[in-house]
């Protein structure tokens, strides 16, 4: 329960990668298609020219020099996003009193989840045949561990993975709208690493409150 | 010759930089003493340049070389060498048979170049002898 | 001396160059093999072609067997032969220990091919290997030692031959050639060779460490253990594939260069550019690891994105070459023009992967596979094929076919982008990397689809250079000592070179383009006389 009167940004991993998204995969369409542009009517207006003809001049320091100058400027640009959304989601959003806690064990090739507020735990199986249930739009805190190899703990929708690796706790902590959202294992780990599948369900939170109470041996939401 | 160390120790030098900023920033030992040996590999590499020749580390173009050059055609040895140390090493894994080859044709191999080398010092000097009676 | 005897145990640079090169295509042609078979397996979903053990033995061998047998000694081998040849020298400095470098290396690479033969099959813990996965108890079995031994082999060779070349470079330089009037292809080269110095033993150290982790050594054990590995392996994993792309943008700056007919732009701010970007890519190994929560994410952040400014240098001195220029639009120009619109794709997702935000969606998904396909396939292999096409003629005396190099690019550009253009689409739709089946989400059967289809096309494209080859050395179309206007000293010799590469004395060394210089001086001449008779 969130003392009332504290207000907490929850960090929504989705809207951040869209937002660094939106801005990077614009700029860098934009400079692909300038240096083709260049490149190609560079070709096309140089080509017909005899070798004797061809220019003498090969460097213009001062002017590469400013270029240099202007990319590290836009080095610094794109740092600066990249900083201040790292920040959000990797330390602000784990300062975040979560709502519940999953502990998440992965081992090969399956996962188990463990709500140990509620004293029970989920085993996904292989291929995912039991779901990952949590309450949406508030915090989920998750400690990956793995029992063997390092695995990595992925939900596509959410734009995010965090590797679970064996004698370690890792802490992340997401937020999921409401909806179904495929998982899968990211980090090779063996045969069967293309089953190491689950599913999250990510449901009201009083659905969730619910189902955990049940032990998840209620129907589920 | 002339200038042939300064690349490589220049480099180590950006490399230094460098490793400096992963201590400070990352911290962490192994990548730190990477990053170190790193530095440390090619600064010795250059320095090891500029011993031999000390006017590797002067700026300028190469000036003509005065000495005979001594240019090998073949050389059997190294290919045992390579092939023996490939042997050894495959026997490690899958038959001790073959480890013990690869290390005696190791030894046979150093042996020959050891030949090689001599053989070659040997047809220098004996040009070198013959251009001073000329 | 002759025959096979005189090939095999040669210590002329040329042929172990030669060699190296051709040992270096037939590991290519394998590993383009077992990259079908992959490509076969994920045509449709669920599909069982390869049983999944064997599909985790191929996707490793594919990315080993080319970083390892093919793109990093391919490298080695265009410095070995033009390196020397550049710089005015007659041979390579310790060219016996190059010659160890040699046996060593294709001892690796057969080595580590063996693990087909062993029970339990081939190394299949991805090129990467990461431990603890690939320790004894996760992944035993003499398969898996025979990679990692192989890989011991295969680096240590690859490390002396690229410490040859950096002696070779320090040292026998002709008269007049100091080091800022080398070629541009040799300082490709000479920072590659020196990344190779500098990072090379790490992935030896962390591969031996491997051996005695798998054999009892309980080496990386726990997250601190693991975390070493990764800081090991990819302290070298990242300056590797810069050294799978330097001389390759070196071979497709010549060919630019010489079929432009001007002197390759911003030769200064190029040598510098090439330093930083060779020394920033010894600094930024942990993006690798931005999903593992055991580095400081921010600063090889800071380090991977600067990584933009050299790049954009290098861009700049393209253009700047081009423009103004008297372009011929032969084969190799054609090959060089298409590396650097493709490796740009493949750069630009770079700098997308090196914000770890970005990175928590792409890493372990097609979209790094795509990444590294554009930077190394669609980049470097069509650089690759451009230094093929610029000097086939030096090395046999004979052309290549224009019209089937023409029909190689064609087949390759569409095969290429075919294959490796939807995987950013499959990734960020949630596709991971390194699985032999996948479910049935919509568009991913189709886009799959499109990918093996466009991994034939590119097949039919490398055997259509195959029989450029053959043709070409059959049925030999002279070449000449310069076919192409060279700018630089290896186009001052006969084709192929005579075993002491020049017997004639070198022309004046002034600058990295000495032919061109006296081209443009004759020409003066000539413009100089013209306007006296015509006074």
């Amino acid at each position: 329960m969130q003392p009332i009167g504290v207000a907490q940004a929850l960090v929504s991993t989705r809207a951040e990668y869209e937002h660094l998204f939106s801005i990077y995969v614009p700029i860098a369409v934009g400079v692909f298609l300038l240096i083709v542009v260049i490149v190609v009517v560079a070709v096309f207006a140089f080509r017909r020219r005899p070798p004797e003809r061809a220019a003498r001049w090969h460097e213009n320091n001062p002017v590469e020099a400013t270029y240099a100058v202007v990319l590290g400027c836009v080095a610094a640009f794109l740092l600066y996003l990249t900083f201040t959304t790292e920040h959000k989601v990797d330390t602000v959003a784990n300062r975040t009193r979560p709502a519940v806690v999953v502990d998440v064990v992965a081992s090969k090739w399956e996962w188990t989840f463990n709500y140990p507020a509620y004293g029970f735990s989920e085993r996904s199986g292989t291929v995912g045949r039991q779901p990952l249930v949590v309450p949406a739009g508030e915090a989920v805190r998750f400690n990956l561990n793995s029992v063997d190899v390092i695995h990595s703990f992925w939900i596509p929708a959410l734009r995010y993975k965090h590797d679970a690796i064996p004698g370690s706790t890792q802490l992340i902590t997401l937020t999921f709208s409401r909806g179904v959202f495929p998982g899968q294992c990211a980090e090779f780990c063996g045969l069967r690493h293309s089953d190491m599948i689950f599913t999250a369900y990510a449901v009201t939170p009083t659905e969730f409150a619910a189902w955990a109470k049940s032990k998840g041996r209620g129907p589920t939401p | 010759m002339r200038g042939g160390a300064i690349p490589i120790l220049a480099w180590g030098t950006i490399l230094l930089l460098l490793a400096i900023g992963n201590w400070v920033w990352n911290g962490r030992l192994v990548g730190g003493l990477a990053a170190s040996g790193a530095v440390a590999i090619i600064y010795l590499f250059g320095l090891a340049v500029w011993l031999a020749r000390r006017e590797a580390i002067r700026r300028g173009p190469p000036e003509p070389r005065e000495d005979p050059e001594t240019i090998p055609q073949t050389s059997l040895a190294a290919v045992g060498i390579g092939v023996s140390a490939g042997c050894a090493l495959f026997g490690l894994a899958w038959a001790k048979f073959l480890l013990d080859f690869g290390i005696a044709l190791f030894i046979v191999s150093v042996g020959r170049m050891a030949l090689e080398f001599r053989a070659e010092r040997a047809s220098r000097r004996q040009v070198l002898a013959e251009e001073k009676h000329e | 001396m002759t025959g096979w005897f005189g090939a095999v145990t040669s210590t002329d640079h040329k042929r172990m160059g030669l060699t190296l090169g051709v040992c270096s295509l037939f590991f290519f042609l394998l590993g383009g093999v077992f990259a079908l078979l992959m490509r076969t397996q994920l045509a449709q979903s669920n599909m069982q072609f390869v049983s999944d053990n064997s599909y985790n033995e191929l996707f490793t061998m594919h990315g080993s067997t080319m970083i390892y047998l093919f793109v990093t000694p391919m490298a080695i081998a265009l410095g070995l032969y033009l390196v020397p040849l550049q710089i005015g020298a007659t041979r390579v400095s310790a060219p016996r220990l190059c010659l160890i470098g040699l046996w060593t290396w294709l001892c690796g690479g057969l080595v580590m091919q063996q693990g087909w033969f062993a029970s339990g099959g081939a190394g299949r813990t991805g090129w990467s290997s990461i431990a603890p996965l690939s320790n004894g108890t996760n992944t035993p079995g003499v398969g898996q030692d025979l990679w990692v031994i192989g890989v011991i082999l295969a680096a240590c060779g690859i490390l002396l031959m690229a410490a040859c070349l950096v002696t070779t470079i320090a040292r026998r330089r002709a008269p007049g050639m100091s080091l800022l009037r080398m070629p541009v292809f040799t300082w490709t080269e000479l920072v590659s060779v020196l990344m190779v110095v500098g990072s090379f033993p790490m992935l030896i150290l962390a591969m031996v460490l491997l051996y005695i982790d798998r054999h009892g050594g309980h080496i990386f054990t726990g997250f601190t253990g693991a975390i070493d590995y990764q800081d090991l392996f990819w302290f070298f994993g990242h300056p590797v594939v810069y050294v799978m792309f330097f001389p390759y943008l070196g071979s497709a700056a010549e060919a630019i260069a010489v079929s432009s007919h001007k002197r390759w732009f911003g030769y200064i701010a190029f040598v510098a550019s090439m330093m930083m970007f060779a020394a920033l890519s010894m600094a930024v190994w942990s993006h690798h690891m931005y999903v593992t929560g055991g580095v400081t994410n921010q600063y090889f952040a800071f380090t991977s994105t600067l990584l933009l400014v050299p790049a954009g240098i290098e861009y700049f001195d393209v253009v700047g070459t081009l423009i103004g220029g008297s372009i011929v639009l032969r084969t190799s120009m054609l090959f060089a023009l298409t590396f650097f619109i493709q490796f740009l794709i493949g750069g630009l997702s770079g700098i997308f992967v090196a914000s770890p935000v970005l990175d928590y969606q792409a890493y372990g998904t097609y979209i790094v596979v795509a990444h590294f396909h554009y930077t190394l396939f669609a980049g470097s292999i069509f650089g690759f094929f451009a230094g093929v096409y610029h000097w086939f003629p030096k090395i046999t005396g004979a052309f290549l076919r224009e019209r089937l190099g023409k029909l190689q690019l064609l087949l390759m550009v569409v095969g290429t982008n075919l294959t490796f253009f939807p995987m950013f689409f499959l990734g960020n739709d949630g596709m991971p990397r390194r699985v032999s089946r996948y479910p049935t989400h919509p568009g991913w059967g189709t886009l799959n689809e499109l990918e093996t289809i466009g991994a034939g096309i590119i097949a039919l494209g490398v055997l259509t250079f195959l029989i450029n080859v053959f043709v070409s050395l059959r049925r030999r179309v002279p070449a000449g000592d310069d076919p192409w206007l060279g700018h630089t000293l290896e186009w001052a010799t006969t084709s192929p070179p005579p075993p002491l590469n020049f017997e004639a004395p070198l022309p004046p060394i002034r600058s990295y383009a000495p032919l061109l210089d006296l081209r443009e001086q004759e020409i003066d001449r000539a413009r100089e006389r013209a306007e006296v008779t015509a006074d």
